[in-house]
This record gives structure tokens, C-alpha cells and sequence, in this order.
């Protein structure tokens, strides 16, 4: 059997987890709830989300890590569990623990080995990917004594030795310097431009607008939006943030304006309102002798819509089931 | 399926020669060398036999304690560290995956069975004393034994914590030299319910004192090739069961 074209790398159907725990297993908590994914080839799609959203369990039973209590997650048309089905998939866990008593060049060797590799191609691939993720000086090395970084590339070295179609990455720059971040981000986007499709999974948005296509937002094992990120951002019509001084709130509701969000700071008091709204409200606090500070366009944000649509949920996720 | 297996294999060797396991062999020589010193001192006529079972005893305890621990952590500790996410996604079998494990660990007791087999012999023709069909069947029988003990602590590594395998480990290595016994005693128990708690442990259990033939040796007792063959054939197929069993456990298993 081999990856079929006609399917694409990644297709998730009413797929649920409800975890069991405690030593009697009568404690249940759910943590993916009928959730439905399609991620086409070819394209970076991040699965964003806050802690216990789902991500990583979705990303665990395409891994075969966890089983699915209900729907079906398929790779390139196959279920997890046929090894055939892994068998052209780079996945790198959050904080990867590779074998620590091995060098990293030894660790990439047996990587490469259990995914088929042998011979002069293996030692030939390991050669590149360690040239690859800048590693090649510290390949001789038992990787216990690895810093975050180290250990994060020679996750992700592993993940690509046998050139993946589809690459799953969890959390992949958590725990990160900036400059560790922006490298692991730039072998992320190399790997795109080779075709690999890329499923990412982050908690982190500016990695999120930077690298991937299309983005789903989990809240609660739900997924609460899908879209291209370009699309998600100019959905909502622009806002206007206006801070101003001697005017307070309860007197803007009076005057009928109903912002969309307000917060007081000592005598300033910040309103974001539509545009429209956001001229007229500027004209009726000068004219009852007040300040406006600051007045200007409020860019939509991929936080901006994570905060939105966990509000909009108003859930706590990973919440036990009574 | 062979390479992954392979691989997985060499790995664990490699695994435990890092972990400095090969310290027990020099361990065992340094203790043998000062047990027949001190016991060339205190013995008489019984030279030999001593020496015999002191060898080999020494030689059981470490291999065995030796089982014990690299068993018991075998899984446990991949699922505590989470090295089992990257190999478990990689396109192999768990299957495979348990049974390269197991290898690895087998070929590390295997390696330093023949090393310490090798130090024991050599210091018997030392002290020029003859070598015995018994002897290599003892230590040959007792690579059973550790493939049994490693079994055991890798089914109950597949769902319980290092601490745990080991203990119930060690339990089932005391409990199977003693299973005959047990047997025995609950036989002539007034209470139904020993009785049957008896020849529940009498079946269950593995029954280890079937694959020891240490005192044989010792004594020089003869054994006949079907009473060997017997004791292995059974010592490989309870072996089998707890794999299989392990198998069934770990592939059912989510790693959260």
C-alpha cells in the first residue's frame, strides 16, 4: 500500500477523545468533541488553541499515540495505526525526548533506520539534515548534554530524514529563544517550499501568521473557526480605539453608543468602536470639554480572534464530565 | 520489520553498555576471585563443590537482580521520559517495537551470561578441577530463567511504574522458586479456600525451581537431555504467553 494522491494527508471526521482517569477509571474528561479537519497537500495549516484545547490529542491519535473514542482521523486515506500510514510523516512531540544516552548522530541513525533507511542513503541523509538544522559540530555529542534548542533540532531532524510528504509538528518553537524560534520558523517555511505539507500546532499566534496557510481555532475539542489566515483577519470590519479623557463611560452609553470594548485607567477611559461611531463620539467628548488622548485604527489580530471566539464559547476546556 | 527490529535491538544493547551495566561483569570477577580465596582457606574435601556453587550462585544473583531492574524500567521508563513518542510514530509495529525492547535487553544478559560462564570456567580449570556437562547446563538453563524474569518484568513495565514492576517482579521470582512448596502446604490445608489459593499459585505462577539446576551442578547430580529439554520448552513458552500478553496490553495503550 502507498500514500494515495487522490486522498488528501490529513482528514479528520466527527473525531472525540474522552479520556479515562483514576484508578477505577470513572473519571472522564473530554478533550475532542465530534471534531471535522482537512488538511490539503501542500499547505501549512495551524491548529491554534489554548492549553487543553484539543490540539495535542488531535495531533496524538494521528500519531497513533492515543486512540479515538468515536469519528475517524485518516492519513493519506489510511487510519493511524497501519504503520504504512506513518510511513511518510515526520512528527516531532512537544518537548521531544529523544534517547538521551545516544549522540545526536546516533539518534538520527536509528530514526533513520526505523523508517526504512539503510546503507550509504542513510548516511548520506544523515550528513544533510545535520547540515540542515546547523547541528553537524555537536553531532558527536550524547544528547543529555543538548540545551532546548539542540534538542528541538534534532527532533525535527529525525522528523525529515526520510523526506516526509506530511510533517506534524507540536508546539515546535515552545520553550525557544527569539533566535532559536525565528531558525526553527525558517525550517518550517524551507520545508513548505519542498511541498511538505505541514500541520502545526502552536499556542504561540505570531508563529501562526508568520508560517501557516490556514488556521483552525480549537476551544474545548471544538473547532470554533477555520480559514485562511488572510481571510480570518479581514473578516471582522475595522475597529477604531480611542482614548480620551473627562468623559466616563456610563455617559458613552447614555449617549448610545455600545462599544465593543472598554477598559478604565485612572481618569482615561479606552473605547473601541466602528469607525463611524469612533468620529462622533471624538466630536461629542470635545464638545463637553474633554481630551481625546489618542485616536486610531485597531488592527485585527489572530489573538483578537482567539480571545473572541473563546469568549464566544465561554467555556473552560478539558473540564471533567459530571 | 527485521531492520526496525534489529535496530531497536542494538539500541537497547547500546542502551545498557551506556549505562555501565558491564561494570557487573567486572564486579562478578573481583567477587568470585575473593570468594574462592577465602573459600580455599575454610574448605577441606568439598573444594569443587563449593566452588561450583558459589560460581554460580554469585553468578545467578547478579544476572537475575541484573533482569530485574533493566526489565522493569524497560517501557515504564519510556513512557515516564516520553522517548516512546518518537519511536512509536515511526513506521513500525508496537509490536515490534516490545519485541526489539525485549532484545536488546536479552542480548545485554546474554553477552554478560557468556562473559561471567567464561570467568567461571576459567577459574575452575585454575584450580584444576574438572568442568561438568551439569555446569554448562545450569548456566545455559538459567539464560531461560532470565528470559522468563525479563518477560515478566516487561508485561507489568507495559502499564505499571518502574518501582512497581520490580517489586512484583522480585515477588515473582521468590514466589516461583517456592511455588512447589506453597503447593504442597496448602495441599494439606484444612481450609478450601488455601487449598485452592495454593493450586492457583501452582498454575499461575511461573515455576522457577523447574529451571534451576544449580544444585546439579553443585552435587554433580546427572540430568537426563528430556528432563532439560522439558524444563527450557517450558520456560520458553510461559516466556511467549507474557510477551504475547504485553503485546496485547501495549498496543491498547494511549500515551497521554
Amino acid at each position: 500500500m502507498s500514500t494515495d494522491t487522490a486522498h488528501p494527508p490529513i482528514e479528520i471526521q466527527g473525531l472525540s477523545k474522552t479520556y479515562r482517569l483514576g484508578f477505577w477509571m470513572s473519571r472522564k474528561v473530554q478533550a475532542l468533541k465530534s471534531l471535522d479537519l482537512t488538511v490539503n497537500s501542500g499547505e501549512v495549516y495551524g491548529l491554534l488553541g489554548p492549553n487543553g484545547a484539543g490540539k495535542s490529542t488531535t495531533i496524538k491519535v494521528l500519531m497513533n499515540l492515543v486512540r479515538a473514542s468515536a469519528g475517524k482521523a485518516l492519513l493519506f486515506g489510511m487510519p493511524p495505526h497501519f504503520k504504512e500510514a506513518r510511513r511518510h510523516i515526520g512528527f516531532v512531540p512537544e518537548n521531544p525526548a529523544p534517547y538521551e544516552y545516544l549522540t545526536g548522530r546516533e539518534f538520527l541513525n536509528l530514526a533513520g533506520q526505523l523508517a526504512g533507511l539503510s546503507g550509504h542513503t542513510l548516511d548520506k541523509r544523515v550528513k544533510e539534515v545535520l547540515q540542515l538544522v546547523a547541528m553537524e559540530r555537536a553531532a558527536g555529542l550524547q544528547i543529555r548534554r543538548y540545551s532546548k534548542g539542540m534538542i528541538q533540532r534534532i527532533a525535527l531532524a529525525q522528523a525529515i530524514i526520510h523526506k516526509p510528504k506530511l510533517l506534524i509538528l507540536d508546539e515546535p518553537t515552545s520553550g525557544l529563544d527569539p533566535v532559536g524560534r525565528r531558525q526553527m520558523r525558517d525550517l518550517i517555511l524551507a520545508e513548505r517550499e519542498q511541498g511538505t505539507t505541514v500541520l502545526f500546532c502552536t499556542h504561540i499566534i505570531p508563529d501562526v501568521e508568520t508560517v501557516c496557510d490556514r488556521v483552525a481555532v480549537l476551544v474545548g475539542g471544538n473547532r470554533v473557526r477555520e480559514g485562511s489566515v488572510k481571510d480570518l483577519l479581514t473578516s471582522e470590519a475595522p475597529l477604531f480605539e480611542t482614548v480620551l479623557e473627562g468623559v466616563a463611560l456610563s455617559q458613552i452609553h447614555a449617549w448610545g453608543y455600545q462599544p465593543k470594548y472598554s477598559k478604565e485607567i485612572g481618569e482615561r477611559l479606552i473605547v473601541r468602536t466602528s469607525d463611524q461611531e469612533a468620529q462622533s463620539l471624538a466630536r461629542k467628548v470635545l464638545g463637553l470639554s474633554g481630551r481625546i488622548i489618542q485616536l486610531q485604527p485597531v488592527r485585527f489580530s489572530l489573538e483578537d480572534l482567539f480571545l473572541q471566539a473563546m469568549t464566544e464559547v465561554k467555556q473552560t476546556v478539558g473540564t471533567e464530565i459530571t | 520489520m527485521i531492520q526496525g527490529f534489529g535496530a531497536l535491538a542494538l539500541n537497547g544493547f547500546r542502551e545498557a553498555r551506556r549505562n555501565r551495566v558491564t561494570l557487573v561483569v567486572g564486579f562478578f570477577a573481583l567477587a568470585l576471585l575473593m570468594c574462592t580465596t577465602l573459600v580455599t582457606e575454610v574448605t577441606v574435601h568439598t573444594f569443587n563443590r563449593v566452588l561450583t556453587d558459589v560460581g554460580l550462585g554469585v553468578m545467578s544473583i547478579m544476572l537475575i537482580l541484573l533482569a530485574i531492574f533493566l526489565s522493569s524500567g524497560l517501557l515504564s521508563r519510556e513512557i515516564e521520559r516520553r522517548t516512546v513518542f518518537l519511536m512509536v510514530s515511526k513506521p513500525v509495529s508496537r509490536s515490534v517495537f516490545l519485541a526489539g525492547r525485549l532484545a536488546g535487553n536479552m542480548l545485554t544478559l546474554t553477552l554478560l551470561l557468556l562473559a561471567m560462564g567464561a570467568l567461571f570456567f576459567f577459574e575452575v580449570s585454575a584450580f584444576r578441577n574438572a568442568i561438568t556437562s551439569t555446569q554448562f547446563v545450569a548456566i545455559g538453563v538459567l539464560w531461560v530463567e532470565l528470559l522468563l524474569l525479563s518477560s515478566f518484568g516487561f508485561v507489568m513495565s507495559s502499564f505499571s511504574s518502574q518501582i512497581v514492576s520490580a517489586v512484583v517482579t522480585t515477588g515473582v521470582y521468590f514466589a516461583g522458586h517456592l511455588v512447589t512448596d506453597i503447593y504442597n502446604i496448602s495441599s494439606r490445608s484444612k481450609s478450601e479456600l488455601f487449598r485452592l489459593g495454593g493450586k492457583i499459585a501452582y498454575y499461575v505462577l511461573p515455576n522457577l525451581s523447574r529451571l534451576n539446576y544449580r544444585p546439579h551442578a553443585s552435587y554433580e547430580v546427572a540430568v537426563t537431555p528430556s528432563e532439560v529439554v522439558s524444563s527450557v520448552a517450558y520456560g520458553i513458552a510461559y516466556s511467549a504467553a507474557l510477551v504475547v500478553l504485553a503485546m496485547i496490553l501495549f498496543s491498547r495503550r494511549d500515551f497521554k
